[in-house]
């Protein structure tokens, strides 16, 4: 009884005199008629929609209910717990140009890549020779030729023909669990190449007739090292395809191909028109700069390929503009480059931008391509964004473009801030980790996995007017949630959970303070001939944006982890005591109470972490910033910190916030309203007694600049972004220096 | 005329259900003759009792009975409410201490992530929206105690089994941690251990610690084990099902148990039941009562189910349409299909819950126009007001169906209300005609069509969705509105049948005196069988599956009996949930007996999971060739009830009788006036067919047949349309 397509024989590519357009005619019609009054399509008139909006509301509800139910119903073929049940998976419909049409729920941002397999397609004449047809299947997992962020998010196209012509693609993705890279999991750490970034593809017919070709299976499992896994993701994604593909063909039986044709274009451009009202109805004009940061340690650590064995100060630079047509984000400034993981691809840098965009200016619209007309974007030829050589790894660009959004995100909360949208702002981050690797069991079994449950969720930041919340929400999915705990500790045979908490005081201070982050303790229990552990992430060794929190707070702390190697582990076992989270694990060393041979913090990526017996590994992620000064934080809601648990610690509360409190026999913590008082005046004080004027901060900041008394770091990563024009007018104007001036010679 | 009556002896010859909903407790008393009467009563929450007894005695009275003489000759009395979602919404229920495994105490405030739950895509795109739901339990309540058991990996036996223990109970921190929520005046302690259902061995020893610790505190805490609760696998979700039973399941029973001795008061002899969320009635004794949190809505589908046998359909798609909603559900193989989990009021519970996919769409939902001219319907409902016709400020479904002709304003519960149709067209007017520039009927016509379509593709893609093809499903429409749409909802597909029934406004309540006594029990399991698995490796499978079975047939045994059921009478259905090895979703597989003796019952069990599987996936979704691990076995224990039954009648011919005739009435239909006739639903007969465009009117109800098409009755009554 399962339906899957109709018959199946609309073969693309055909040439004759009636023959439809090609994919590359299709692709530069659509350019030209978008370009030429800068509507999408040329539509200026939405006809269908205002001689009877009944019938195009009801068509496009068509549309989209095909995708959500694709989604709702094909995602328990999954394997992995990220796409069953937290946001690391979609299903879209796009037109024939790649445009998107309808998405279903997950993580929304990759839409704004569809169009560039599409048009990778359409420039190689893939329609031509050999030709698409209706129901073939293409996998794509390549960031210059697919957009694919990185090779461990994996995208299924179904072409949807009618009449010889392609009118449609369904789209599936989602996050794979290992992708076959030197470094296993589903981040590609150390990558100095693309050839060390896995399972790449280039857009690649792997199926006929909605079913993968026999030879695909083969691929998941030799050259990967969850073939299981990666199989039944591969057969979700395909589900969900047929099913939009099935719901598309009867949707232009009912509704005609001419009507489907108008009504498309229709829908992209009235929600592109929609966009730019909601930009222009919530923004206070102006240019909102950001910043931030983010260390790839190779040195020492990537010796075999010399020409990679350095290190790596990222910087990502954006400037957020609105304008008449939606507003525009300037990248110029960012980094160039690098033999390192963390290189990204237009599309990539698309797939980070949207997601604050989609948040904040789609989601009383539809979504479609209409957004992505309304964001103008210059990502500069030669940047870590668009890089100008072909073969950079782009491993795990989210590790920085997680910044990017950020700065989008923070700028569009700021300027709707300033608009009195008080309720739509609050301190953004994108705070994420994940942590993955490769085994061995006692029988010789090997396999490969990735822990991503802090990816499911992070800490909200402070409001202007609230605390943050903890595990409230992702960045990068509306489907926030990290599974749980008994899903994935079945995922890696010899790890066993010892906590999944909240980390006591793991968020930016603030009048209004961020969402406490999470932590896990993981604990090695017999690994067999080998186990080995790497941690890939978004808030480690980076900068969420410089300057966030927000108006005075702190910002949130980066993540990290700790591998605690030789412990006495069993004998505090028997005492039921231990270390439930990172905090503990620190203090329980430091008291004595655990015993560790080779303790680490590892505040940049690790090498990979071979663990035996009794090993610990410990992880802390999604942490958010605060928002205005905290000596302005209510004291009592510090006292109510104190004694919640949330941030245990009187000393540093007492230094942060100015609050004086005493403590009960019974533990309780209660206020001293006067000292308060007392202690926050002299805080400020103090403050004002360590404060330099700005004139002089400049003087003495702007003799460093001079001299390049920079760590070595510092000083490339300047060097690469004055390589920009525009960069270079302004930290040579900044910084009164003549333009021509470079930190480092060459 | 009705045609459902019940079996039983000549004493105890009624059945009586009652759905006590938001506003109204409707009754359902079925009578032997076949024929029913409903009653209804405003609902108290503050006095069940009462909404009770008002409501049977209503319906008792249109009888000529009295509610003693009713009572004294129930053979069942089946009450589905909504005290315990009222109690979880409120947050009045008990004070709950959690004990759970070290290093998770923050579970109840982390709730895994999950801040979006009941919000549309829209609303959870918007990421300022989401929040967290109050926990239950006051986090400084929740207390860790040292322990671990591994519950083995996908991967099979390369690594430790399921089952391992990795830290053995701490006893000590058990009891200091039990000690210090009895000072904090707890009032249940409920227990979570990771893997509790794969072994529930430390649970169950911390709660004899615990016990020991209460009794030695003179306390009488209750506790409550998860595994007892919700013995399947994910913690949060299992926690969750852990905090209702304690919040308010034991509270709630207190309530329940009220009203069932006002119906013993009054002369009732049995148990009162209410349903569970899966379909099965229990009675208050039931230990996981808080798996009937959600009963009204399935009602329904147990109705459809009742309705799937007696007209021998094998599968049929329900569609309910209320005041404030329309839910859409399936019945598979004349089965409901279940959900594995259920979202309630911001929390995802570990419950088997009937899978309803609903909108915020019904007859009271407010239609509204926004700046940028886009139609609107709902989610504000006029409730019991019903729309601007009656005594709501804002226009509703309802008053475009009086606008346009389709609702007679002096017919609306048999004329005991009168609506007042102008006042509904001029709202229509100023509400959606003028400010999209169309003529009153056109735009009234415009919003019913826009408002049919969406339902129509909910029932779409609630069929497609599930990779099912609607051709093989009888569509069956109830809810005081659903007859009133149903030519709406279900035009361009292409079902089976197309049916509703006369007392379509009461089918829930129905559904409600149709269900069965039953229990389900779960076991879950870390069973794999690679391809190729030895019949040595077969045989250990097959012994767990049996062992699991007969292990939970004694439980159920045992349960029932406390509960006062002849253990005679019962009988078991067996199932297991089954996937590939590697998939994370587990998949309810149903068998046709609880005989596992060997491998080749287990290859039967293949053949039926596959079976199963390619019912929902296509082809290429299949993966046979990864082996296949099973996750939980079930067992549903059933036993007798009396059931109502449909009596079967005579046909007469196909022209009505001119008694059943009204009148003929303008109806503004699509976008046109068209001439309907108006028939009296009581005077209709089995055979008839009413021709359209006609409509159908009952005090309860209205029934529209469009022209060209055709209604139906069979010899059940029931209304076939075509």
């Amino acid at each position: 009884m399962a339906t899957i397509a109709k018959e199946i024989n609309n073969k693309v590519g055909s040439v004759s005199e009636l023959s439809p357009p090609t994919l590359r005619q299709a692709v530069e019609k659509r350019d030209h008629l978008t370009q030429s009054n800068g509507h999408y399509y040329g539509v200026k008139e939405l006809s269908l929609k205002a001689s009877d909006p009944i019938k195009y509301e009801r068509f496009y509800s068509k549309i989209h209910s095909s995708v959500l139910g694709a989604r709702e119903s094909a995602r328990f073929v999954a394997a992995s717990p990220g796409s069953r049940e937290m946001g690391e998976c979609l299903w879209g419909i796009t037109t024939a140009e790649g445009d998107t049409l309808a998405v279903s729920t997950g993580f929304l941002s990759h839409t704004a890549i569809f169009p560039v397999a599409v048009r990778y397609m359409a420039a190689n004449d893939y329609d031509v020779n050999d030709g698409i047809e209706d129901g073939d299947v293409y996998g794509v997992s390549d960031g210059l030729t697919g957009g694919v962020p990185h090779p461990g998010d994996f995208y299924s196209f179904v072409p949807i023909c009618i009449e010889g012509e392609v009118v449609a693609w369904a789209v599936g993705i989602n996050h794979l669990m290992e992708n076959g890279a030197p470094v296993a999991g589903s981040w590609a750490t150390f990558s100095v190449d693309t050839f060390m970034d896995g399972l790449v593809v280039p857009p690649m017919r792997t199926g006929r007739k909605l079913k993968q070709e026999t030879w695909w299976k083969a691929m998941w499992e030799r050259r990967t090292r969850a073939g299981t896994m990666n199989i039944l993701d591969d057969k979700m994604r395909l589900a969900g395809c047929a099913m939009i593909h099935e719901a598309t063909h009867k949707l232009i039986d009912e509704f005609g191909l001419d009507y489907y044709k108008q009504a498309i274009r229709e829908i992209v451009e009235e929600s592109r028109r929609r966009v730019v009202d909601n930009m222009k109805s919530t923004m206070v004009p102006g240019t909102y700069n950001g910043a931030a940061f983010r260390m790839a340690q190779y040195k020492g650590l990537q010796t075999i390929w010399s020409h990679a064995d350095k290190n790596t100060l990222i910087h990502i630079r954006a400037s957020v503009e609105p304008n008449e047509n939606g507003l525009m984000v300037d990248t110029e400034g960012t980094s160039r480059w690098g033999n390192h993981a963390y290189n990204a691809t237009p599309g990539a840098t698309d797939a980070a931008l949207f997601l604050g965009m989609i948040n904040s200016f789609s989601h009383n619209t539809k979504v479609t391509a209409g957004i992505e007309l309304a964001v103008q974007r210059n990502y500069p030829k030669g940047s870590i964004l668009n890089p100008d050589n072909e073969y950079t790894s782009n491993a795990n660009p989210w590790a920085q473009t997680v910044t990017l959004n950020n700065i989008g995100f923070g700028a569009v909360s700021r300027a709707m801030f300033c608009f009195g949208y008080l309720e739509e702002a609050f301190c953004i981050d994108g705070n994420w980790g994940a942590w993955q690797g490769q085994g061995t069991a006692k029988d010789g079994t090997a396999y490969g996995f990735t822990n991503f449950e802090w990816l499911g969720g992070s800490a909200r930041g402070a409001w202007c007017f609230k605390d943050g919340e903890p595990l409230a929400w992702a960045a990068w999915s509306q489907m926030a949630t990290i599974g749980d705990a008994e899903e994935f500790e079945s995922t890696v045979p010899p790890m066993f959970y010892l906590g999944r908490k909240l980390l006591p005081g793991y968020f930016g201070s603030g009048k209004y303070r961020g969402g406490p982050g999470e932590s896990a303790v993981h604990w090695c229990v017999e690994p067999g001939k080998h186990i080995g552990i790497t941690r890939p992430n978004g808030g480690l060794s980076s900068t969420a944006s410089v300057a966030l929190g927000m108006n005075g707070a702190y910002p949130g702390p980066s993540s990290f982890m700790i591998s605690a190697r030789g412990t006495n582990l069993d004998e505090v076992n028997k005492k039921g005591l231990a270390p439930r989270d990172a905090r503990e694990l620190l203090e329980m060393t430091d008291s004595g109470e655990l015993k560790v041979d080779d303790l680490q913090v590892w505040k940049m990526d690790c090498p990979e972490l071979s663990m035996k017996n009794n090993d610990l590994f410990v992880d802390a992620a999604g942490s958010s910033g605060g928002w205005g000064d905290p000596l302005d934080r209510d004291p009592n809601a510090v006292i109510e910190d104190l004694n919640s648990g949330v941030c245990p610690d009187y000393d540093f509360v007492k230094e942060m916030h100015g609050v004086i409190a005493k403590q009960t026999s019974d533990g309780t913590w209660t206020l001293d309203q006067a000292s308060t008082d007392a202690k926050r005046v002299d805080l400020r004080k103090k403050r004002l007694s360590e404060s330099s004027n700005l004139k002089d901060w400049w003087a003495e900041e702007r003799d460093i600049v001079q001299n390049a008394a920079f760590f070595p770091e510092v000083g490339l990563m300047y060097n690469e972004s004055l390589s920009f024009d525009k960069f270079r007018k302004e930290f040579t104007s900044f910084w009164d220096l003549p333009l021509e001036f470079n930190v480092l010679e060459g | 005329m009705s045609t459902i009556a019940p079996k039983g002896d000549a004493d105890q010859d009624l059945i009586l259900a009652l759905d006590a909903g938001g506003t109204m407790t409707d009754a359902i008393l079925v009578k032997p003759d076949g024929t029913f009467t409903v009653g209804k009563s405003i609902s108290r929450k503050d006095d069940q009792q009462k909404s009770y007894r008002d409501s049977v005695a209503d319906a008792a009275q249109s009888i000529g009975l009295t509610s003693e003489t009713v009572h004294s000759r129930l053979a069942a009395d089946v009450y589905c409410g909504t005290g315990m979602l009222n109690t979880i919404l409120t947050g009045d229920g008990r004070k709950i201490g959690l004990i759970v495994t070290r290093g998770f105490e923050d579970l109840t405030v982390m709730e895994g992530g999950l801040t979006y739950l009941g919000q549309s895509q829209a609303e959870a795109l918007h990421q300022q929206l989401h929040k967290h739901t109050t926990p239950l339990v006051d986090p400084k309540n929740v207390l860790g105690v040292s322990e671990r058991i591994g519950g083995g990996c996908y991967l099979g036996e390369i690594h430790l089994p399921a089952g391992h223990v990795l830290i053995p109970l701490n006893e000590e921190q058990v009891r200091t941690a039990t000690k210090k929520l009895i000072a904090e005046e707890c009032e249940v302690i409920g227990i979570l251990f990771l893997y509790s259902f794969v072994d529930p061995r430390h649970e169950h020893q911390a709660k004899l610690i615990a016990e020991d610790e209460i009794k030695k505190a003179g306390s009488s805490v209750s506790v409550v084990c998860s595994a007892d609760i919700a013995p399947v696998a994910k913690e949060n979700s299992r926690l969750k099902s852990l905090m209702f039973q304690c919040f308010a399941a034991e509270q709630v029973k207190e309530s329940l148990l009220d009203v069932e001795r006002s119906a013993q008061e009054l002369g009732f002899q049995g148990r009162l039941l209410t349903l569970l969320s899966y379909g099965g009635a229990v009675n208050m004794d039931y230990t996981r009562l808080y798996e009937t949190m959600i009963s009204g809505p399935v009602g329904g589908l147990i109705g459809a189910q009742f309705l799937a046998n007696v007209l021998d359909l094998d599968n049929i798609v329900t569609a309910d349409m209320g005041g404030t909603s329309f839910d859409v559900g399936l019945i598979i193989d004349r089965r409901i299909n279940i959900a594995k989990s259920a979202d309630i009021a911001g929390h995802r519970l570990a419950l088997p819950m009937v899978e309803l996919d609903s909108a915020g769409q019904g007859a009271g939902s407010v239609v509204w126009v926004d700046e940028y001219k886009r139609l609107h319907v709902g989610p504000d409902s006029a409730g019991a007001k019903v729309g601007i016709c009656l005594s709501y400020d804002k226009l509703t479904v309802t008053d475009i169906n009086v606008a346009l002709g389709y609702v007679d304003p002096n017919y609306f519960l048999g004329g005991q209300v009168s609506l007042d149709r102008e006042k509904a067209l001029k709202a229509l007017k100023e509400t959606v005609a003028d400010p999209l520039g169309l003529d009153v009927y056109e735009a009234g016509a415009g919003l019913l069509a826009m408002i049919n379509e969406e339902m129509n593709d909910l029932l779409r893609t609630m069929v497609a969705s599930k990779g099912y093809d609607t051709h093989d499903f009888t569509m069956l429409y109830y809810g005081g509105a659903g007859p009133v749409h149903m030519y709406g909802f279900a035009e361009g597909i292409e079902f089976k049948d197309v049916i509703t029934v006369p007392w379509a406004a009461g089918f829930s309540a129905f559904g409600a005196a149709c269900a069965e006594y039953m229990h389900r029990y779960d076991r879950g399991t870390r069973a794999l069988i690679p391809n190729g698995s030895s019949d040595e490796h077969l045989q250990s499978v097959a012994d767990e599956i049996s062992q699991a079975w007969r292990d939970l047939e004694k439980e159920a045994f045992t349960q029932m009996k406390a509960e006062g059921i002849d253990p005679d009478t019962i009988t078991f259905r067996y199932a297991v949930s089954a996937r590939y090895m590697g998939q994370i979703e587990s998949f309810n597989t149903a068998l046709n007996s609880g005989q596992m003796s060997g491998p080749a019952d287990v290859q039967n069990l293949i053949e039926a999971y596959e079976d199963m599987y390619a019912k929902v996936y296509p082809e290429g979704a299949k993966f046979g060739a990864a082996g296949y691990s099973l996750t939980d076995i079930h067992l549903e224990a059933i036993a007798d009830k009396p059931q109502p039954h449909l009596i079967k009648h005579e046909l007469a011919s196909e022209e009505p009788h001119q008694n059943a005739f009204v009148e003929a009435r303008q109806v503004f239909h699509k976008d046109k006036w068209v001439e309907f006739n108006v028939w009296e639903m009581a005077e209709l007969l089995p055979g008839n067919i009413v021709k359209g465009p006609s409509i159908i009117r009952d005090p309860m109800t209205t029934v529209v047949i469009p022209p060209d098409k055709q209604m139906q009755l069979d010899e059940y009554l029931i209304l076939h349309y075509s």
